[in-house]
């Protein structure tokens, strides 16, 4: 126990890096979700093409091979990014193509008439999804969005493969002095559990407030 | 969409060539002459099984567990082509196999270095060999055998970089140093307002270091000399600035074992076959004779 408390600086740092990847990621992963969600369920069929096309590929790739391959890889054809930039950009593109398809899910659980209603007022397409189907969609999805975000947390952890100091990069400098793998790494997984947990019970306590009865 | 082609392409094309320099330099040479040097390899009289020991458990089993890794250039790397893991920490854990079973039959387990002293409380491996520098923190979970090789950090910047000729130049700099080694603390000692960033492998520190991400590269002189010599874009700048005795991880307590390893060890020493496997291994980039091994026993924690 003493070695956590001796080494709370690191550690403490590391837990923020943590939060900032996790809040950053997942705002560029929701915003570019409901892109992705919007082209998934677009009335052309090059937009659906492409979105099928993206949530494909992101979905089918591990993280950690995208992570190396933009890192090492992009700066090849001129593209240079610092290492919490690039983390924080690949973590949001890849969850982007999880976010699209849970919003899409949402979509589906509208009902038909409501859009065919949207549309016999005039409102045009983007119109429709933003004043009708996202607001009601995005309420049948609080609790996929929250597993996706628990999930965005879990997954920064690999950040530190192109040299992010989050909290798991930090558990290991403080073990490579301190060589107690037991304390140290229970410790840094308690602290992911508070996140999963947080994020949890504040998805309950949405979900809960916002759900609609059908 | 060809953009994002060409980018993966292009991505892929930039992996495959580190992964090729990470390649020891002459596979097939030296694996044939693995066989030769633990031919020489001694064994241990019955008298020194004792009864109940370590040894003798390992000896029932008929294998000995060793904890190493299999991604360290001619130090303990796996060759894609035999299968078999090569090199000088590698060549010494089949030596202590040959010394306690007859034969050199050993089982590898890549231990990661946040993992290895969990692996050798829990009976998971019987012995570490995987540069496992001796420090007194480390003694405290682990029993030590050795020192059995004594190696040291220098600094590798890219051909014509300038303003780097010691440790304390780092200051204030963007540091490149792989992750989990002895480097990020003896950085942190010597030059404490360097940035210190940190990659899993060697291969991908080299790279970083090509691309810029940081200006010095600090890294096991050993290891930096095989990629100077293979990649000619990068140059060492100093000579080792710190001592670091590995030693060969045991549970901690088994002070038999201990004694037994450490009996083997001067064996190993006093016949020359540490030499020999030091000659076909690290030998084959630091040129001269094999230096004289550290003294067992000469360090706090061993």
């Amino acid at each position: 126990m003493s070695v956590l408390l001796d080494h709370l600086p690191e550690l403490w740092q590391g837990l923020i890096v943590t939060f900032q990847l996790t809040a950053a990621s997942f705002a560029g992963a929701a915003v570019l979700g409901v892109v992705v969600c919007a082209l998934r369920v677009s009335p052309v069929r090059v937009l659906r093409a492409i979105g099928t096309a993206y949530v494909e590929a992101f979905q089918n790739l591990p993280l950690l091979v995208l992570l190396v391959l933009s890192f090492f890889g992009l700066p090849e054809i001129g593209i240079k990014a610092e290492p919490l930039v690039t983390a924080i950009v690949v973590i949001a593109v890849y969850e982007a193509a999880y976010v699209g398809e849970a919003l899409r899910s949402g979509v589906n659980s509208v009902g038909k008439g409501q859009g065919e209603a949207a549309r016999a007022i005039g409102l045009t397409f983007s119109q429709s999804l933003r004043h009708v189907i996202l607001p009601q969609a995005l309420r049948t999805v609080v609790q996929p969005l929250g597993n996706i975000f628990i999930a965005t947390a879990m997954n920064t952890a690999l950040a530190a493969a192109v040299g992010v100091v989050d909290l798991t990069a930090a558990a290991n400098r403080v073990n490579l002095i301190e060589a107690q793998p037991i304390p140290i790494f229970v410790g840094a997984g308690v602290a992911y559990a508070l996140i999963a947990a947080a994020a949890g019970f504040v998805t309950g306590r949405l979900e809960r407030r916002l759900v609609i009865i059908r | 969409m060809k953009r994002l082609v060409a980018v993966a392409a292009i991505s892929l094309l930039g992996l495959a060539a580190c992964g090729e320099s990470s390649s020891p330099a002459v596979p097939g040479e030296s694996s044939q002459k693995g066989g030769d040097v633990l031919a020489k390899a001694p064994v241990a009289v019955a008298a020194d099984i004792l009864p109940g020991s370590t040894m003798e458990k390992i000896k029932q089993r008929g294998e000995l567990l060793v904890g190493g890794s299999l991604d360290a250039p001619l130090l303990s790397q796996q060759n894609p082509v035999t299968g078999q893991v090569e090199g000088f920490d590698a060549d010494m854990g089949k030596a202590l196999a040959k010394y306690i079973l007859g034969e050199p039959k050993v089982k590898i387990v890549n231990s990661a270095s946040e993992t290895r002293e969990a692996l050798l409380a829990n009976g998971t491996v019987d012995v570490v060999f995987q540069t496992y520098t001796i420090t007194e923190e480390r003694a405290k979970q682990v029993a030590f055998a050795g020192p059995y090789y004594t190696s040291g950090l220098t600094i590798a910047v890219k051909k014509g970089a300038s303003g780097i000729t010691k440790p304390e130049d780092l200051n204030g700099k963007k540091v490149l140093a792989g992750a989990n080694t002895p480097a990020i603390p003896a950085i942190k000692k010597l030059a404490p307002q360097a940035e210190i960033i940190t990659f899993g492998s060697d291969p991908e520190c080299i790279q970083a270091l090509k691309q810029d991400r940081g200006v010095a590269y600090v890294q096991d002189e050993t290891l930096l000399i095989a990629d100077a010599q293979k990649d000619p874009s990068i140059q060492i700048v100093t000579k080792p600035f710190t001592v670091d005795p590995y030693g060969i991880g045991l549970k901690h307590g088994d002070d038999q074992f201990k004694k037994f390893v450490n009996d083997w060890l001067k064996k190993t020493q006093d016949a020359g076959l540490w030499q020999e496997i030091w000659k076909k291994s690290i030998g084959t980039v630091v040129t001269g004779e094999p230096p004289q091994p550290p003294q067992i026993g000469s360090v706090p924690g061993s």
